[in-house]
């Protein structure tokens, strides 16, 4: 069994220094890994990814993240994301990676993921240019997600989860008003997970949505926004399949491996 | 016009501004309720939600508020979920 920590929207800027970190202290003792689902910042600066930096540094577990919009305000991506890489943190963005816990390869796929709307109700990629892009950008965050989540099944992970910002599916929005699910997330992200196959897919971005979610191939989806969970962070155990379980030379520690990927690549 | 008959433009210029200034907020609903406005949804902090009252008030001048806004809790969890 994986125990999978995780939370999004922590919206964290220079007067937030501390506050989660009390909850973030006991991680070690309940959980294997953390996730965060991006919105870490108010604004996307550095200085504030360098108070996200301090609240997951030296946990205990492996942390894992992907970026949301607010951390890109700014337009200090790569700022806030080589932030949270010196403290350890893998920052995924189309991207995998592969952790070694007790033995199991659990892989991890992330990518921000965009808006766009959901099957039937859904933007496409037609007319002005701006149009056509948007919908495109998602295309390509969903094309990169499933391309990760393959790759880790070709490196042998017995575990598998999507981790985003956007949605992949309107359940989890409920709370939200209708008329704004086109930019809390896409269809296309969980299209790209059921392609693909996931154990998880966990999410944020969606403030007053509901926890619990799933796709149209039953793969569970969780909103771990930080007030839709209402506390500090969530935890989700997660079976390991014994008939692709650990593989070879996984070794009983806890560490990553970087993995050669396909188009979108893992790490 | 009076000050209700603006009150949706207001609103919408109340969410541009949590939105652009320094507050960057945009998980509070604000609705028209009757004669006056509701604000509600989880704020990160004190200061925030102090903040986006302010900024109400400023802007939504002349009609009733309605705020229930919560400042997120930041406690471990008691229990996991087992998915099966």
């Amino acid at each position: 069994m994986i125990r999978v920590a995780a939370v999004g929207d922590i919206h964290l800027g220079p007067d937030g220094a501390g506050t989660l970190r009390p909850a973030f202290d006991t991680l070690s003792e309940r959980a294997d890994l953390l996730l965060l689902a991006g919105d870490l910042t108010r604004h996307g600066t550095v200085e504030e990814a360098e108070v996200v930096a301090g609240e997951v540094a030296g946990l205990g577990v492996p942390v894992v993240a992907v970026l949301g919009n607010h951390d890109y305000q700014s337009d200090q991506e790569a700022g806030v994301a080589a932030a949270l890489d010196r403290v350890g943190v893998t920052v995924l963005e189309k991207e995998g990676t592969v952790l070694h816990i007790g033995g199991v390869r659990v892989g991890v796929a992330g990518t921000k993921g965009f808006g766009g709307g959901f099957a039937g109700r859904s933007g496409g990629e037609f007319g002005e240019p701006e149009m056509k892009e948007f919908i495109r950008y998602t295309r390509r965050c969903a094309d990169g997600l499933r391309d990760a989540l393959e790759a880790l099944a070709e490196a042998g992970c017995a575990v598998r989860i999507a981790l985003t910002h956007y949605s992949p599916v309107p359940d989890t929005l409920a709370g939200e008003p209708l008329e704004i699910y086109p930019f809390l997330g896409s269809y296309l992200l969980a299209e790209a997970v059921d392609a693909a196959g996931a154990d998880l897919a966990v999410h944020g971005h969606a403030h007053m949505g509901a926890e619990h979610g799933m796709t149209s191939e039953g793969v569970r989806v969780r909103n771990v926004a930080q007030p839709v969970l209402g506390q500090a962070f969530a935890v989700y155990h997660l079976p390991v399949r014994t008939s692709d379980g650990a593989g070879p030379g996984t070794g009983t520690g806890t560490g990553t491996e970087a993995v050669a990927g396909r188009a979108a690549g893992v790490r | 016009m009076t000050a209700a008959d603006t009150a949706e433009y207001r609103i919408a210029h109340l969410r541009d501004r949590l939105a652009s200034e320094d507050i960057a907020e945009l998980g509070v609903r604000i609705e028209q309720r009757g004669t006056g406005v509701a604000l509600y949804g989880t704020v990160s902090s004190p200061a925030c939600r102090a903040e986006i009252l302010r900024l109400a008030e400023e802007e939504l001048a002349g009609l009733p508020l309605h705020a229930d806004l919560v400042v997120v809790r930041s406690d471990a969890p008691e229990h996991p979920e087992e998915l099966t």
